[in-house]
This record gives C-alpha cells, structure tokens and sequence, in this order.
C-alpha cells in the first residue's frame, strides 16, 4: 500500500520549515523593494504616514485574510468573506435600529446594540456553517459553496436594505466602535484588532496542534484521515472561524459608516484571495502563512497607491492585481522547484 | 460512471429504477413545465411588465428568449468545459471585453460581418490565452481565469475613454442601424439573429458532444485524467481547444448583449460565470468532471432566464442576487444527492 509513503511525505512536508521562512523573506523583500521603487517614481511616498496609510486602510482586507489564509492552507476557499462583511454590517443596523421609524427603511427590532451586534455575528456564523455543512458534509468544492454563499449573503443584505442602505434612526453610540481612536494617536480601534488578530493567527498557526493540523490536513488529507484527525471538524472549525471574522470586520464597518449598505465589501473576497496568493500561499493547500499574507497586502497596497499617484486611471488597478498574482504564483513555484531540486 | 452499473443490474432493473433512469434523464424538461405553469398561473398584473398579465404571451416569450441569448449561447461550451474537469471564471469579463471591441469597431464604420468576425477572433484569443495558462503555466484553472478574470475587465475599462461608462452614440459617432437590429429585430418565428445564433452554436455543440471525438475525449479527459492521458489522448490540446470554444461563445454572448442593449458596456458581463455555473449544475452536470450534456445545459439556461425575468414581476428587482445564490446551493446539493444515488444503485 502507499499510505506510509503519503505519510511520510506529509509529516516531512510539515518539519521542512526553511522552505516556508524562504518564502516569507521573498514576500518580504519584494514588499520593501517595491516601497523603494515607488519612494523613487513618486514624490512623496517616501514618508513614515504613508507607510503607515498603507496597512491602515486595509486593515479590513487584511483581517479578512486571516481567514481566507487558514482556509487556504487547508485546501479550501472562502469566496464568501465580502458577502459576509455586507450581511453583519446591514443585521447590526437593521437590529439597533429604533423601532416606528418614518419608513420601512427606517425602523429596525431596536435592540441594545451589543445585542444586535451579536445577533449579526450570529448571522455572520450561520452562513460560515452553510459553508461547511456544504463542504464537509455534502462534498461539494469549496468554490462553487462560496460563490453560493457570497450570493446568498449579499441577497439576504440586499433585501434587508431594499436594495440600497439603512442609516437612520440608529442609537447614539452606535459609531463608536469603528471611529475610536486608541493611546492618543490616530490609530483607530479596528487597526488594533487586526494586529491583534495577526499576533493571535502567528502564534495559532506556529505554536498550536490546531494550526500544525491544519498543514498536515492541506498536504495530504488521506494520511491526514488515517492518522485519525478528525479533517470535517478542523475544516469547519475553520469556516466557522473565517466568517466570524467577517462578521466582525462588517459590523466594524458598519459602525464606522453608520450605516448598512448592502454593496459594502465588494470585491473584498478577491482582494482577501489576491493577498494570501501574493504572500505565497499555495492553491492546493498545506503552505503558507499568515506574515506572507500581510507582506502580500503590503504589496498589494503598494502597488495599487503607487499606480494612483502616477495618474494612471483607476482602471489600471485591475489589470496590476492579475499580473501582480501571476507573477507571484510564478516565482513562487520557481524558487520552490529550484530549493528542492 | 452509469452505463457499466447499469448493464449489470439490468437484469435485476425493477419498474421503479426505470422510472428513476427516466427522471434522471428528462428531469430538466418537467422542471421547465413547472416554472413555466407556476409563472403562467401567477398573478403577474403587479409591475404591468407582461402585457395582461399573461407570461405565455407571444410578445412575453419573444422577449424573454430574445434577452436570454448570451448565456443560452454561453451554456453549451461551459458545459463542455465542466465536462472534461476543467472551469472558466473569466467569461464575464471575456464578454464585457468582447462587447466593447464589437462596439468600438461599429461605431467606428467597420461593416457588420467584419466585426463580427474580428469579435470572434478576439474571443478565441482570450480563451486560448486561457489555455496557456492553465496548460501550459500549469497554473489551477480557478486561479489562472480569475487572473484573467480581472485583467481583460481591466483592459475592457481602459478601453472606454475616461468619463464615459461604455461605448455608445454621441459625440459625432452613431451607432449603425444593423447594431441594434441584430439583438432586437425579429427574423424568423419574430426571434432575432442574436437568439438564432444561439440555437445554432449549441446544435453544433451537441453534435460535437455526440458525434465527435472532441465530446468523447473531453469526457475521458474529465471521468479520469491519467487514464485518459495513458490511453494516448493529448489532453493538454483538448483543454486549450476546450477554453478557447468557450472564449468564442462568451465573445458571441457579447455581441448579443452588447446589440441588445445598443451600448457596449465594459461591465456588461459581471456575474455571467455565477450564470454559466447555475446553468450547468441545474443541467446536471457533474462538477468533478466527466459528465453533462450540453442540450441540458441549454434548457437549464431556458428555466434560469425565465425565472429571473418571471420572478421581476412578482418580487422587486433586488431579490434576484438571494434567489440566484439560494438556487446555486440548491442545484449543487440535489446534483450531490443525485450522483450519491447512481454511486450507490
């Protein structure tokens, strides 16, 4: 039988850490290459704020890819993040909305807020189970699942907010939570949270079986299953992980806008997938981490400020975001083939 | 997968797994009876799109068929595509792309055949290009398209002047008289060309899916790919000829969006590949390869454009991306409880 081999290689695949640190160092240095090349080409990029700028106005992007990175290393997607911002952010308001308002749109359940923001994390959860109940249970792929649930997501949002947005009638404390300001800096409550978050997912995806697992379940689900890990519930543990994620990053942006729209976070499913691709985690599972991750943002982020400030037309960011991704995916299976040849 | 198992329970075949075969195999006809009943008996008066209320109205079902002609034109190849393992993301993007080509060369005086043609070509380009990608960079066919994906969407925006959303009349250029007509104006039964072509792009298909040896590699190189390989298919050049049908078809579904709506709109085809994948899943093709027809395909089509256009009437407009997602969760799953009962019997 081939199972011990499968399971050798697996279990070599996991020890075989230098590839990985390899990889982030490669992200990483093409992250500061390109800050140094956009210092040269634009003026004023060179400065501490934008830098700064950089990783703050994507904190979203970058939370959301925690999640979409755990799921990835596992072998699966997760297209269904951004559907989930918009679902958690319009559940907060239409909950916290007073009720008798002048119009449909404007009276929601008039719950206390910590209690409408868990009853949209709730919502948040449910479609994360949705997720996995397909996957894991019914075996279908994950991509078909998510783009589903992407849509199932934003529809619920869409008729919730009639197809436009909910932002009257809502308590006063309700934008506190997003524009919060922390240790008297600019520094804004949600841009803490994703530090954390990003310390939390290190230590989880280093330090803990959890993470360990989900490498091994990544690289090889058979040997995985035979050395008795239970892949279904890691798996949806995970999804359930990813949308909570989500739910959170919506009701933070809720907040901060003060308002429910059910467009927000578009597109973020692809940004998510795009940065966890640059930061060199692999489609078909079981490498990858999440400080690649967040240097494939800073790469992202970059590249797409930098194009904004030579005045190329907006238009640009899209064909820059599928060269940027084809050019990572290429290096990266060319500096792995030739570290282990 | 089903013949073998079939031939050896053949003696044993009660009345009940004959009619189970026979669901199996004409389901997507009595579904489309069903909506088509339910659509008709509903009360449609709200929104005074249907003119008396009636859906089996002439004028009703030209118009339906006549808006349905992209992704009727698209469903035939993307099943092809499904069948032999591989998916398209990009389609949409490939249609905008295409679109907007079509109506930069009409509106610039090149005549209708010669665009047509040009258009064709482009498609076919962007689906081989497709094909490199995936054959020969070896990249995974989710992630190579949605590369693509964004970058044809890209070069659909920057091909449409800053400020202006899509390529239409005005500024001393117009539109020429036949743009429009092909989309809209009756030919034969009162059904435009768009529609016409449609039809007969997917005849082609299912003869190819029947009669060539395109439909029975494709088949092969989907139910099980080494064997397939080992049995001395080239499977590399099925795949790219494979994408590149498919970059012709979306380019096709372009030209008829883009005559139907007189404009070309660089973000004319966003969602179509959500469409494509309904389409084929409801068709009940498998998404691990190596099953599907393409007629199926094509009714699956039919049922999805008059559901959405149907369900206008009853429901506001904004219900259409929660009834979409709903009914490709719904599709994916009794496609899962259909293929568990073959496996099993």
């Amino acid at each position: 039988m081939s199972t011990p081999t499968q399971a050798n290689r697996a279990l070599s695949r996991s020890h075989r850490m230098s590839d990985q640190t390899c990889i982030n160092l490669l992200v990483a240095s093409v992250a500061v290459l390109l800050f140094l090349v956009a210092s040269l080409l634009v003026p004023n990029f060179f400065q501490w704020l934008n830098l700064l700028n950089l990783i703050t106005n994507n904190w979203a992007v970058i939370s959301l890819g925690v999640g979409v990175t755990f799921l990835l290393v596992s072998g699966n997607f997760d297209l269904s993040v951004g559907g989930i911002v918009a679902l958690s952010g319009v559940l907060a308001v239409w909950f916290a909305q007073s009720t008798g308002g002048a119009n449909e749109l404007a009276s929601g359940f008039g719950l206390p807020y910590w209690l409408a923001m868990l009853c949209a994390l709730a919502g948040a959860l449910t479609i994360g189970g949705l997720n996995a109940l397909f996957v894991v249970r019914f075996r279908i792929p994950s991509i078909i699942v998510t783009l589903g649930t992407m849509m199932l997501a934003r529809g619920i949002a869409q008729v919730v907010t009639q197809g436009s947005q909910r932002n009257t009638n809502l308590p006063a404390d309700f934008g506190l939570l997003g524009n919060m300001t922390l240790f008297g800096t600019s520094v804004k409550l949600p841009v803490v949270l994703m530090a954390i978050l990003l310390v939390i997912a290190v230590f989880i995806e280093r330090k803990m079986v959890f993470g360990r697992l989900t490498y091994w379940i990544g690289a090889n689900p058979v040997a995985a299953r035979l050395s008795g890990i239970d892949k279904d519930r890691h798996v949806t543990y995970l999804y359930l992980f990813s949308a909570c994620v989500a739910g959170i990053v919506g009701i933070l942006l809720s907040s901060e806008f003060k308002s429910g729209y059910s467009n927000r976070g578009m597109l973020m499913e692809f940004d998510a997938l795009v940065i966890a691709l640059l930061g060199g985690v692999a489609i078909a599972g079981g490498f990858g981490s999440v400080v690649g991750m967040f240097f494939g943002a800073l790469i992202l982020a970059v590249v797409t400020s930098a194009a904004t400030g030579l005045i190329l037309s907006p238009d640009w960011q899209f064909i820059l975001k599928a060269i940027a991704v084809f050019l990572a995916i290429m290096t990266q299976t060319w500096a792995l083939a030739r570290r282990n040849r | 997968m089903m013949s073998p198992s079939s031939t050896l329970a053949h003696s044993a075949a009660t009345r009940a797994e004959q009619i189970a075969q026979f669901l199996r195999n004409y389901y997507i006809y009595f579904v489309l009876a069903a909506v088509v009943v339910v659509l008709s008996l509903a009360n449609l008066d709200r929104f005074d799109l249907f003119e008396r209320g009636n859906f089996l109205y002439e004028r009703n079902i030209i118009n339906i068929l006549r808006v349905s002609a992209p992704l009727l034109t698209l469903a035939g190849a993307f099943t092809l595509l499904m069948v032999s393992g591989y998916i398209d993301l990009s389609v949409g993007s490939t249609m905008g792309l295409s679109a907007v080509v079509y109506a930069l060369l009409a509106i610039n005086g090149v005549p209708f055949l010669a665009a047509f043609g040009i258009t064709m070509v482009v498609g076919a380009g962007l689906g081989a290009f497709n094909g490199l990608l995936v054959v020969r960079f070896k990249i995974t066919p989710v992630i190579a398209t949605l590369i693509t994906l964004s970058f044809y969407k890209g070069l659909a925006l920057l091909l449409v002047q800053d400020g202006v959303s899509a390529i239409k009349s005005g500024g001393g250029l117009k539109m020429p008289e036949w743009f429009n007509s092909y989309g809209r104006e009756g030919v034969l039964l009162g059904l435009p060309m768009s529609f016409w072509i449609a039809v007969a792009v997917t005849v082609v298909l299912v003869i190819a899916q029947n009669r060539s040896l395109l439909g029975k590699y494709a088949a092969a190189t989907g139910g099980n790919p080494t064997a397939a390989k080992l049995s001395g298919i080239n499977t590399g050049k099925i795949v790219f000829l494979l994408y590149g049908i498919v970059g012709v078809s979306a380019a096709l579904a372009g030209i008829a969006r883009s005559s139907f709506m007189s404009l070309g709109d660089p973000l004319s085809g966003d969602g179509m590949e959500l469409n494509a994948i309904l389409v084929v899943l409801i068709g009940g093709t498998a998404f691990s390869g190596g099953e599907g027809r393409v007629l199926r395909s094509f009714i699956g089509a039919l049922i999805i454009m008059a559901l959405t256009i149907g369900m206008l009437t009853i429901v506001p407009a904004y219900f259409q991306t929660l009834v979409i997602g709903a009914a490709l969760l719904t599709a994916a799953a009794s496609n899962h409880l259909i293929s568990r009962k073959e496996s099993a019997s």
